[in-house]
Parts: structure tokens; C-alpha cells; sequence
């Protein structure tokens, strides 16, 4: 999976718009939504609040999490903290940067607040790679991680895993090869 | 002169605080919610020092360079003044204590906790502590006596008690306040307090008023109250002097008493009305500190100062010579103390009385003396009535009360509020640099005043109808509205400029899109409203213009009095005005309502507005339907009964919605159809901030019945939020404006439900008179089901009432008929005696399907003939609408059923359609549906209602997604259908249950069974009931993928119409089916309903031929 993907799974995720035009309800796959009135909140998932903000038919209500108050409390919780914290949105990340690339003029102190979320995100990586790094010195076969985010496990996951793959054949190879080398010669 | 208010400061963050002076006066100390003590050199002190003492601080006292402070980790702490270094902790309680004073010489301090204890505490030796126990709750405050025998204090529990210190005995013990489990919870803090100096009264604030008690004798020498003060009072202070008593209201009153003349000295509000919980007295100067429950620090000063020149000669001699006899005595001692200083203005007695006061010990003395000539002055007065007090105490206190107001010089009765001003609904104040000029239906206009500049925002909801404009604000427009039209501004004259009008007008078709009219000079624009076509503008020469919307001048009247607000709509213009003058904080208004259309007319002649007590007008407008409405101050929300002479119905209270004390919402629009009243939620204020930009909130209606908790009440109450919700309807058709039938008919299948639900309670509960009742409500069907589902219940009585009912409604039902032929619009009136407009059903009905009814009244006679044996014989007043009724008679022949009981056959049931296992509601919502069925024919061009007033898009969908939930909760049977997407694909918004069946038929379902039956049969081949088939069917096409289901009821609905005609031709040579048909005469009757829309002359034969089969 690449972050695209992730990406795109984050997009099925309900924001509250204020749309700007009128239209009845639509009845889409993956359920009805609407009726939009000009000027009432309405639910809708961020793919179609981005769509409807790209074309300036709406503007975005940012999520409540979305409040530099709250969010450099949760800032300093991960910081204190040696585990990973609950994160406000499975897809914090993905969410932020949607709506602060495309609707930041809807959302106050958009700067703080994309600065906060950076540093929440290099805390977290920083706490994954010195676990992936304590995980692979001291050899354990297994590990438990917490309140991981999609976006988060995306971004070591495949990276991990392959390198845990190599490292297992260079360890089970060790021995093997030393003695195929006294062979070869 | 009164006492001048300074202007409020911010203190500490919002919380509960207290203040004190220090003992020379030269600075203010409060403490506040964020455990800080403040220091301040004055109110203007820029910096004040802070010490902080804890999380939270309580309380805090100051004597003799120590501060003591009761904060939240529960102790009592004492920390040195001015330098704030901490200097030990002096006691603890289990909880936070929630007063601590000093005593006179400062020795010692006495604390009330939250853990129902009072504690006196050595100041010097924390270790001499004397405990009181005996309150049964947490301790509200607590005052020393000066002469250090008594401590009082009051409590939650109610009780206010006096300690004796020596030994710790309860003295007394008054029941005087209201209960409460715990200080957050109490009406009032109630901070009370001794006579400072010599003791002998206690002054406690109890409820509205403050009693005295004297010393000793504990009796209730008398009671100070004002009429200024409305809510209960939270905190009383005695001058230094002892002449005066301060108090302070939970709602920001603050009042001071003259004790010796009982005379109210100052009557001041906070600016803000906020809870005034610290007030202390300057030590000498005419000085009153006082902070609030948000944190904020007030002064007043100049208080009462005045109090002996300035009165003295309003009042009687034997008055004056004891106001005179103190002021000789103070000012004697004052010049012995003074002359020393060198001091020789002897002019001004009270500076004389402050630098004396400067002095405590002196003061002292003179004091002691002063307070005898006092109390000398008491005795006096009080001798009076001291007989009758020993006979009854309680008469006494009020005599004495009556006898200090008797004194009273000046006016007592009912005080006359001041006149709100005029505003323009869904603004903010204009004193603010950003604000809402306005914020409706339409979109929202911001006004930014900054100092280099100023401009107006101007921004639609849709933007499809204007896009977003800025308008520089040259000229200082204050006042404005917005419709779909245009946009409208005012603003006042000045010096030099006249003021002006100004309308832009940016859905003209030509080029200019602009005008301007200047009034008359000394006319101000007070408020203005836009309709359809046209702008009025009120004066302040009580002078309504009205102009076309291009800027032609109209109309000019006269108001009745001072415009407070006006709202327009279409073609009605609703000014609110002053009527009169209110009193005691009420307001006088009254409203009028014009019609400015063709027939220009007066609907609401300056009638009295109905406010809540002591509220003013907050809102007023129409519903987006085009019903009067207003809010008052305290967020009741009322709108226009048309159909109840035009009376207000309060529709909503907000406040019950608000979370906090000072939360309000503020409203921006109102809607009928959805229900739905849209606000913005404004935390603490009564209006929104324009950043960040406020998000709309929906509230619901609710109409204040009696007992809403019970079933009845609910059913009440939904029933006459319905009537009055869709009062709209008749006033648009009455006025020639289109709507559609279906939410008209939704609405009446909804409330003849109800009834019918109303019908069945009543029966379960032996109700029977209350059963005729309702039913007089009901239609000419719902009636006819009433008196099957009586009998059926057997109870004859009540059927017979019923019956005789129906005779009495079809009798009416003919002769509005009859009425009809002649004029359909008379007829609209004249019906309105019965309540559910059955007629008027009809009556849209004829003029649309005149041709349809001469086929339908045949239908009807086929059917009467062949239902003679169990008809009733009121069906004979054919008219389209009794058709169904006869339907349902026939189709209720079953055993006895409970309608409410869900049925628990439901499946098969759904698709034998088995008639044992349907219900009276079924029936029901088939008759009420059945009267619409031609109407949905001719509706089916569904043109936008009323194109600018209605919202376009929701009066369809929601109703629609409501009535099924409806339907689920009242019959299963449905919910089997509705899983067929034919459902939510119907062409009309109004398809329900009933249609469903109707379109039986062609649902996808049929057509999918009646290709696979053959495979069917050969599966199974010992299937050969129709029913088993059809259940086999249903159990593979539920195993269908939702998209393959989607297709065929897709594919259902294409084909609708080919399929019913090619039925037509099969149905004869198919045998399975016809044997369907024949099951269920009913539904084939609908089916042949639907058809004659199609081919008239088919359809006739189809029903007959349906009905030979019967």
C-alpha cells in the first residue's frame, strides 16, 4: 500500500461543509447525503467537501480536534509520553493536509496548526524508528505498537518488513556461508 | 448626584472572585479563579502585582499587612502584604473553605468550608483553633462579630447561624434560605455581615431583600429592600461608617441603603448584569469596589457620599436633626483631629469623614458615639411599632418597612422601563467594530469599522443568486437588509448630510443597478425591511415609507408609535412599535401586519405583542413559508396562529436548549417544512462574534403542552405542532399561491394518524367521550375507521356516536360541496369550521380533475351496489373523497386485530398480502392516501413553489425519508417493501406505504418471479400454492446481488407503464396471476386507480371486472 492509498481510504472520512448551493439529497454507493441548504452545516466525506471546495461551492467547518488549544495538548502528551498517544482521527495526518492545502482559508491559525501536526507526526516517527531500531538490536520476534495510524505503519511497514526479511537471510546465511567459503576454496 | 460607575475592567479569568481594600485604602486586592491575588493601585493600574497563592483562590482578607487567601488544595494560607511572601499555612479543612474574614484587631480569622465546618483560627498561633459544627452543608460565609462574642455564618442547609465564639454554642439559627446540596448550586453566596463597629445589627441578604437583626435579642429589626432589585441578592457590606449598607444581586444590582432613613441611596447595574459576588468599601474614602462572577473588577465612586447634604432636605425634621446631630458630631471630632494636620476646609463633611476615618483608633471612639446617636435614631423609629412586634414579629418587620417607605419622598409605584431601541433582526450592536448588520435566509452582511477605514461584506448563502460584494462605508451605513432582489442600507443624518436610503438593487435587468433617497430633514431611517418588489423604511417621524423595489415612492403612513423592528416577506410587511410605555422592565409593543400585494390590506391592526415578563423583542420575521414570527430576550420563540384569529403560539423555547446560564442562541431563520428553527449557538454572549465565523445549529419546535412526558401529551402536542406548522398551506392557497398537494396530504395523513393513534389510547383507557372528541377532529375517513375499529373493540355506544358523527360530517361535506360549485374561494372560508379540510382536499381536487371525478363517482356507485350487504350509508354523499372510505370497509372484514401490534407474520403477509393480517392504520393511511391519487396526477409537473419564498430543495426529500420511519415503527409489513428500491426511486415525494401497494404489480420483485417461476417450479415441483411459490421467490430474489435487484426494480419502474397495459392484456390467460388478483380485490382496485390516469375507459372495465370477482 502506498500513501495514496491511505490517502484515498482517508477521503471516505464525514468533514462538516457549509455548502453555498442548493440541491436536493444524493443517493450515492456508499450511502445519501445532503439535502445541502446554502448556509447549513451538512456532512459529507472529505473526497466530495474537497471536490465542492475546489470549485468554491462550499466552505469547510474544520474538525473539532482541528484547535491549536487541543492539538498542543495532545502535542505535549506525546512528547511526555514514551508510548504513542491516541491520535484525535485515525487519519489526523491525511486529514490536516487535505484541508489545510485546500481549505485553509476556512480553517483558523491554519499555520500553527500545520506546524503542530508536524511535530505530533516527527514525534511519533521518531518513537517508531527508535522501536523498530531497539525491535531489531535486541532481536525480538515480535513487538506491540499502539495507536498507530494507517499513515504511520505505511511509512516503515513495507520498509521494516523487507529489512527484517534481508536481515533474516544474512543471519541464517551466516554460518552456512562461511563454511561454503572454505569449500570454494 | 449619583454615584459614578467606572467603566468594568478585567480582573481574572471567569469564576467566582472577591476583592477587599487594604486597610489605609490605598489599593484593591482581589482574588480570582486563577488563584492569583491582584493588587491594584487603582482601577486604571495597567500592571497590577500579582501573588499567586494556589490553583484557585475563594476568598482572601487583608488586615494589618497579612493576606489571608482560602484556596483549593483546602487550606486557610497567610501571606505577607504588600511583598505576597508566603507566610505559612494557618489551617485545613477536607474541602475548600469559601469565606475567610478577619476579625476587628485582625487576631484572628474565622473560615466556612465546603466540608460543613466552621473554623476560628489564631492568627499569631495557628495551633488556638475553635471548631463549629453544626451546619448539616457547606458554609456560604461567615462574619466576625467587632466585638469578637458572636460568629455568624450561613450554610447550604438554609440556616443562618450565630455562634457564641467562648464556647462554641449555636446562639441562633434562622431557617431563612433555600436549600441546596452545594455553593456552585446556591441561589446566592449570601455574604453577610455585622455592623462594623458597634455590632448591633447583622445584615443578611435573604432572597430580594436584606434582613437586620439585632444583636442579642436576634429579632428581625427590619427588612431593606428595593424595587431595583429582581433577582436575589449575593453579597452585603456595611459602609466603615455603619450608616450604610451596600448589596450586591446575582444580576448585577447594586444597591445602597441609608440605614439609619432606610432610603435607597444608589441604584446601579452592572454594564453587563453579571453576578456581583466581592463588594467591599473604601476604608474612608466614597469609595465601593465591587468584581463579578466573570472575573471582571468594578468601581463606583461618590457612592452615597452625599448622603446628608444632598437628602437631608428632602426629608421630614425629625429626620433631619438626627442626620444633622451626626454630621455635628463628626464634624467635631473632626476638628480637633484635624487641626493638627492643618487642615481647614471644613465645607465638606464627607471628606472630613474619610480623612477621619483614616484614624481608626480615633474613629473609634467618635464612632462608638456616633453609633449611640444612631441607635437613638433606630429606637425612635422603631418605638413606634415596638408593641405591635411583640404581638407579631412578622407584621412588625413589614410595618417598619412600610413606615420607611411612607418616608419616601419620591415615586414608588412600578418603575417604567426604558424603550428598546429599534434594530434590524439578525444584526449585532452597532457599537462593535466588526458585526452582523445582518444574517438571514438570504445571506449575511458584516460591517467592519476599523479606524482608517470602514466597509460592508456582503456574502449570499447561494451564491447562485449574487456573488459576494464589498461596498466601501463612506457614509457610515448602520442599518441594512438583504433579499434575493436586493440589498438595502441606511444610515442616520449627521451634521451635514440628510439621512439617506440606498438600495442596490443587483437583480435589475438594466444597467443601473443603484438608488439613493434622501429623507426629509429630521427624519431618521430607524429600521427597514425588503419584500417581493418592494422596501419600506421606518422614521423617527413615526413615518413609514414604502418604495417599489426600482425606487419608485409608494405608500407613506403613520406608525402608531416608535418603530422597534420591521421583517418582510412576499407581500407582507410585520412592523413591530412601541405601544406605551412598559413598566418594571417590561416592554409595551404592539405589531402590525399589511399586505401590500394587489389587495392591500391590514391583517394585524397594532396589536399588543405578547413578550415574555421583563423581555424586549430579540428577533422578528417570517418563517421561510411566510408566517409571522418573533423571539424575545429570553428565547421563547412564537409564531402566528392564523387559523386561531391570529394569535401567538410560543413554538420554541431555546433556552431549554442552551447549556450554560448565559448561553444563548441567537436565531437567523425559521422553517415549516422541515421543522426546523436555525440559530447560532452563542456561548456566554447573546450574540455571535463575526470571527471565527459561526456555524448554524438546528433546534427543534416544541409547543408547551401540559405533560408531555406521557404518551398522550407527546401525541397532543406533534398533533398541534402539525396544525400549526401547516397553517402556511391554507394562508398560500387562500392567497393564490401554488404549493404542493403532497406536503399538504403528507400532512394530513400524518395528523389523521395521530388521531387515530389518540383514538386507540383513548379507547384502551375507557375514554369514550374523550374518543368522540377526537374524532370530531378527524376526516370523513379516519371517522369511518374510528367506527370500525369501535365496534370491532365492542364498543357499541361509542360506534353509534361515531356514526351519528359521520352523518353530521357527510351532511357537511355535501352541502360545502354544493357550496362549492358556486364559488370555490367562498368555499375555502366557509369550511374552515371543520378542522381537517377535507373539503379543501376536494376542492383542489375539482378544479384539476373535473373530468376525473364523473369516472370516479360511477366507480363509486358500481362499488356501493356491490357492497350493500355491510356498507354504511353515508358513502351515498358520493364525492371523490368518500370513494376510499368504502374501500376500507370493505377490506376490514378480518377477525379483530390491535392496530399497534406488529404483526409477527410479517414476511408472509407481505407477500400473500394476506387481508387477515392487515391493520386498521394500513387501511387508514390508504384512505387518506387514496384522496391524493388523482392529485399526484396533475402535480406531476412539480413547478418550484412560491420561487423565491420556499426553499426549493428540502420540502421534498425530508418529509419523505420521515413519513418511512414512520411507517417502520407503525407496520412491519413495509419494511419488507421498502427494501425494494422501487421505493426510494418513486416519482412522487409523497409515495408511501400505500403505494407501494398500489404499484404492487410491477415491483421489481414481480418481474423477476415471473421469469423465474419456471425454474421455480422446477426446483421445487411440490410447490404448488401460489403463496409457497411466491415465498420460495422471495427467499432467491432476497439472495440477488442489491445491484441485480436495483436493475430489476430499475427495470420495474421503466416499464411501468407498458408493463401495467401488457398485464392487462395477460391477465385474463394468466391464470397464477389473476388468482393474485382475485386474493386481493383491494390492491386490484388501486392498481385499477392508477391505470385511469392511463386509459380511462380500460381502467373502468378493469374494475368492474375486479370487482365481479369479489
Amino acid at each position: 500500500m502506498d500513501s495514496a492509498e491511505v490517502e484515498f481510504l482517508a477521503e471516505k472520512e464525514m468533514v462538516t461543509i457549509i455548502p453555498n448551493f442548493s440541491l436536493d439529497k444524493i443517493y450515492l454507493i456508499g450511502g445519501d447525503l445532503g439535502p445541502f441548504n446554502p448556509g447549513l452545516p451538512v456532512e459529507v466525506p472529505l473526497w466530495l467537501a474537497m471536490n465542492l471546495k475546489q470549485r468554491q461551492k462550499c466552505r469547510v467547518i474544520p474538525p473539532e480536534w482541528m484547535d491549536v488549544e487541543k492539538l498542543e495538548e495532545m502535542r505535549d502528551q506525546e512528547r511526555k509520553e514514551e508510548t504513542f498517544t491516541p491520535m484525535p482521527s485515525p487519519y489526523y495526518m491525511e486529514l490536516t493536509k487535505l484541508l489545510l492545502n485546500h481549505a485553509s482559508d476556512n480553517i483558523p491559525k491554519a499555520d500553527e496548526i500545520r506546524t503542530l501536526i508536524k511535530d505530533m507526526w516527527d514525534t511519533r516517527i521518531a518513537k517508531l524508528r527508535v522501536s523498530a531500531d531497539s525491535f531489531v538490536k535486541q532481536q525480538e520476534a515480535h513487538a506491540k505498537l499502539d495507536n498507530l495510524t494507517l499513515m504511520e505503519i505505511n511509512t516503515t511497514g513495507a520498509f521494516l518488513t523487507e529489512a527484517l526479511n534481508h536481515m533474516y537471510k544474512l543471519r541464517t546465511n551466516l554460518h552456512p556461508a562461511q563454511s561454503a567459503q572454505s569449500q570454494d576454496f | 448626584m449619583p454615584a459614578t460607575q467606572m467603566p468594568m475592567r478585567y480582573g481574572h479569568p471567569e469564576g467566582h472572585t472577591d476583592v477587599c481594600f487594604d486597610d489605609s485604602g490605598s489599593c484593591i486586592v482581589t482574588c480570582g479563579s486563577d488563584g492569583d491575588v491582584r493588587i491594584w493601585k487603582d482601577l486604571d493600574d495597567d500592571d497590577p502585582k500579582s501573588i499567586n497563592v494556589g490553583d484557585r483562590a475563594y476568598s482572601c482578607a487583608l488586615k494589618k499587612g497579612k493576606l489571608v487567601t482560602s484556596v483549593s488544595n483546602n487550606t486557610i494560607q497567610i501571606h505577607t502584604f504588600p511583598n505576597g511572601a508566603p507566610d505559612g499555612i494557618l489551617t485545613r479543612f477536607t474541602t475548600n473553605a469559601n469565606h475567610v474574614v478577619f476579625n476587628r484587631d485582625g487576631a484572628k480569622i474565622a473560615a466556612g468550608s465546603g466540608d460543613f465546618m466552621v473554623k476560628i483560627v489564631d492568627v499569631m498561633d495557628s495551633s488556638q483553633q475553635k471548631t463549629f459544627r453544626g451546619h448539616d452543608a457547606p458554609v456560604l460565609s461567615v462574619s466576625f462579630d467587632p466585638k469578637d462574642i458572636f460568629l455568624a455564618s450561613a450554610s447550604c442547609d438554609g440556616s443562618v447561624k450565630v455562634w457564641q465564639i467562648s464556647d462554641q454554642t449555636c446562639a441562633i439559627s434562622w431557617p431563612l434560605l433555600q436549600k441546596c446540596n452545594d455553593v456552585i448550586n446556591a441561589k446566592s453566596i449570601c455574604r453577610l455581615a455585622w455592623q462594623p463597629e458597634s455590632g448591633k445589627l447583622l445584615a443578611i441578604p435573604v432572597g430580594n431583600i436584606i434582613k437586620l437583626y439585632r444583636r442579642e435579642t436576634w429579632r428581625n429589626e427590619f427588612d431593606l429592600s428595593d424595587n431595583f432589585i429582581t433577582l436575589p441578592l449575593n453579597v452585603v457590606t456595611w459602609s466603615p461608617c455603619e450608616k450604610y449598607l451596600a448589596a450586591g444581586s446575582v444580576n448585577g444590582c447594586i444597591v445602597v441603603w441609608n440605614v439609619e432613613t432606610k432610603d435607597c441611596m444608589e441604584r446601579v447595574k452592572h454594564e453587563k448584569g453579571y453576578t456581583i459576588c466581592g463588594l467591599a468599601w473604601h476604608p474612608t474614602s466614597r469609595q465601593l469596589a465591587y468584581t463579578d462572577a466573570e472575573g471582571n473588577l468594578g468601581l463606583l465612586e461618590n457612592v452615597s457620599g452625599m448622603g446628608n447634604k444632598v437628602y437631608s432636605h428632602l426629608f421630614d425634621g425629625d429626620d433631619d436633626s438626627d442626620n444633622a446631630d451626626n454630621g455635628d458630631f463628626l464634624n467635631e471630632n473632626m476638628e480637633f483631629q484635624l487641626i493638627p494636620k492643618g487642615r481647614t476646609d471644613y465645607e465638606d463633611d464627607e471628606d472630613d469623614l474619610m480623612l477621619a476615618s483614616g484614624y481608626p483608633r480615633h474613629r473609634n471612639h467618635i464612632l462608638e458615639d456616633d453609633d449611640s446617636s444612631v441607635e437613638v435614631a433606630l429606637m425612635e423609629k422603631g418605638s413606634h411599632c415596638e408593641k405591635e412586634e411583640e404581638k407579631d414579629e412578622h407584621w412588625g418587620s413589614t410595618h417598619a418597612v412600610l413606615l420607611s417607605t411612607s418616608r419616601r419622598p419620591f415615586y414608588d409605584g412600578p418603575m417604567p422601563s426604558p424603550q428598546q431601541k429599534p434594530f434590524q433582526s439578525g444584526s449585532t450592536p452597532p457599537h462593535l467594530t466588526h458585526r452582523f448588520m445582518v444574517w438571514n435566509s438570504v445571506g449575511i452582511i458584516r460591517c467592519y469599522n476599523d479606524d482608517q477605514d470602514s466597509a460592508i461584506d456582503v456574502e449570499f448563502h447561494d451564491t447562485s443568486i449574487h456573488h459576494a460584494t464589498h461596498l466601501s462605508n463612506t457614509l457610515n451605513y448602520t442599518i441594512a437588509d438583504l433579499s434575493h432582489e436586493a440589498i438595502l442600507l441606511a444610515c442616520e443624518s449627521t451634521t451635514e448630510l440628510a439621512s439617506k436610503l440606498h438600495c442596490l438593487h443587483f437583480s435589475s435587468w438594466d444597467s443601473s443597478k443603484e438608488w439613493t433617497v434622501d429623507m426629509p430633514p429630521h427624519e431618521d431611517i430607524k429600521a427597514i425591511c425588503l419584500g417581493q418588489g418592494w422596501a419600506a423604511s421606518a422614521t423617527s417621524a413615526l413615518l413609514l415609507h414604502i418604495f417599489s423595489i426600482g425606487g419608485v415612492q409608494k405608500e407613506v403612513f403613520s406608525l402608531p408609535g416608535p418603530v422597534v423592528s420591521m421583517a418582510g416577506h412576499g407581500e407582507q410587511l410585520l412592523i413591530a412599535f412601541h405601544r406605551g410605555t412598559g413598566f418594571d422592565g417590561d416592554q409595551c409593543l404592539g405589531i402590525q401586519l399589511l399586505e401590500l400585494g394587489k389587495k392591500k390590506k391590514q391583517v394585524l391592526h397594532g396589536d399588543p405583542l405578547p413578550l415574555t415578563r421583563k423581555s424586549y423583542l430579540a428577533w422578528v420575521g417570517f418563517s421561510a413559508e411566510g408566517t409571522p414570527c418573533y423571539v424575545d430576550s429570553e428565547g421563547i420563540v412564537r409564531m402566528l396562529n392564523r387559523r386561531l384569529g391570529n394569535t401567538w403560539t410560543p413554538i420554541c423555547n431555546t433556552k431549554e436548549h442552551c447549556k450554560g446560564k448565559s448561553d444563548h442562541y441567537w436565531v437567523v431563520g425559521i422553517h415549516e417544512n422541515p421543522q426546523q428553527l436555525r440559530c447560532i449557538p452563542c456561548k456566554g454572549s447573546r450574540f455571535p462574534p463575526t470571527l471565527p465565523r459561526p456555524a448554524v445549529a438546528i433546534l427543534s419546535f416544541r409547543l408547551p403542552y401540559c405533560q408531555i412526558a406521557t404518551e398522550k401529551g407527546q401525541m397532543e402536542e406533534q398533533f398541534w405542532r402539525s396544525v400549526i406548522f401547516h397553517n402556511h398551506l391554507d394562508y398560500l392557497s387562500e392567497n393564490g399561491y401554488e404549493y404542493e398537494e403532497s406536503t399538504k396530504n403528507q400532512t394530513i395523513k400524518e395528523q389523521q394518524e395521530l388521531l387515530m393513534k389518540m383514538f386507540a389510547l383513548s379507547c384502551k383507557l375507557d375514554r369514550e367521550f374523550r374518543c368522540v372528541e377526537l374524532a370530531e377532529l378527524m376526516t370523513q375517513n379516519a371517522v369511518n375507521l374510528a367506527i370500525k375499529y369501535a365496534s370491532r373493540s365492542r364498543r357499541l355506544i361509542l360506534a353509534q356516536r361515531l356514526s351519528e358523527l359521520a352523518v353530521e360530517k357527510a351532511a357537511e361535506l355535501a352541502a360545502s360541496l354544493n357550496e362549492e360549485e358556486e364559488d370555490f374561494r367562498n368555499k375555502l372560508n366557509t369550511s374552515s369550521t371543520t378542522e381537517w379540510s377535507q373539503p379543501r382536499v376536494v376542492n383542489h381536487k375539482v378544479e384539476e380533475n373535473n373530468s376525473e371525478d364523473s369516472e370516479e363517482a360511477d366507480e363509486i356507485e358500481e362499488k356501493t351496489d356491490l357492497h350493500k350487504n355491510r356498507q354504511n350509508p353515508f358513502c351515498k354523499n358520493g364525492s371523490s373523497a368518500d370513494g376510499p372510505a368504502i374501500k376500507s370497509v370493505t377490506s376490514s372484514n378480518q377477525g379483530r386485530v390491535n392496530p399497534f401490534k406488529v404483526s409477527a407474520s410479517s414476511k408472509e403477509s407481505t407477500i400473500s398480502v394476506n387481508p387477515t393480517s392487515s391493520n386498521i392504520l394500513d387501511n387508514m393511511k390508504k384512505l387518506s392516501k387514496k384522496s391524493t391519487v388523482p392529485n399526484r396526477t396533475a402535480n406531476k409537473e412539480k413547478s418550484p413553489v412560491l420561487k423565491p419564498l420556499i426553499p426549493k430543495p428540502k420540502s421534498k426529500q425530508v418529509p419523505a425519508t420521515n413519513f418511512f420511519q414512520a411507517c417502520t415503527s407503525q407496520t412491519d409489513k413495509i419494511v419488507e417493501e421498502k427494501k425494494n428500491p422501487e421505493n426510494s426511486l418513486s416519482e412522487s415525494p409523497a409515495m408511501s406505504a400505500q403505494n407501494i401497494e398500489n404499484e404492487r404489480p410491477k415491483t421489481g420483485f414481480q418481474m423477476w418471479l415471473e421469469e423465474n417461476r419456471s425454474d421455480i417450479l422446477a426446483d421445487h415441483p411440490d410447490l404448488s400454492e401460489e403463496p409457497d411459490i411466491i415465498r420460495e421467490g422471495m427467499n432467491r430474489f432476497r439472495m440477488l446481488s442489491d445491484e441485480e435487484r436495483k436493475a430489476w426494480a430499475h427495470k420495474a419502474k421503466g416499464g411501468a407503464t407498458k408493463e401495467t397495459e401488457t398485464k392487462k392484456r395477460k391477465e385474463p390467460s394468466l391464470d397464477n396471476t389473476k388468482q393474485r388478483e382475485q386474493g386481493n380485490p383491494k390492491e386490484n382496485l388501486n392498481l385499477s386507480k392508477k391505470q385511469k390516469t392511463l386509459d380511462i375507459s380500460t381502467n373502468q372495465k378493469l374494475s368492474a371486472f375486479a370487482f365481479k370477482k369479489d
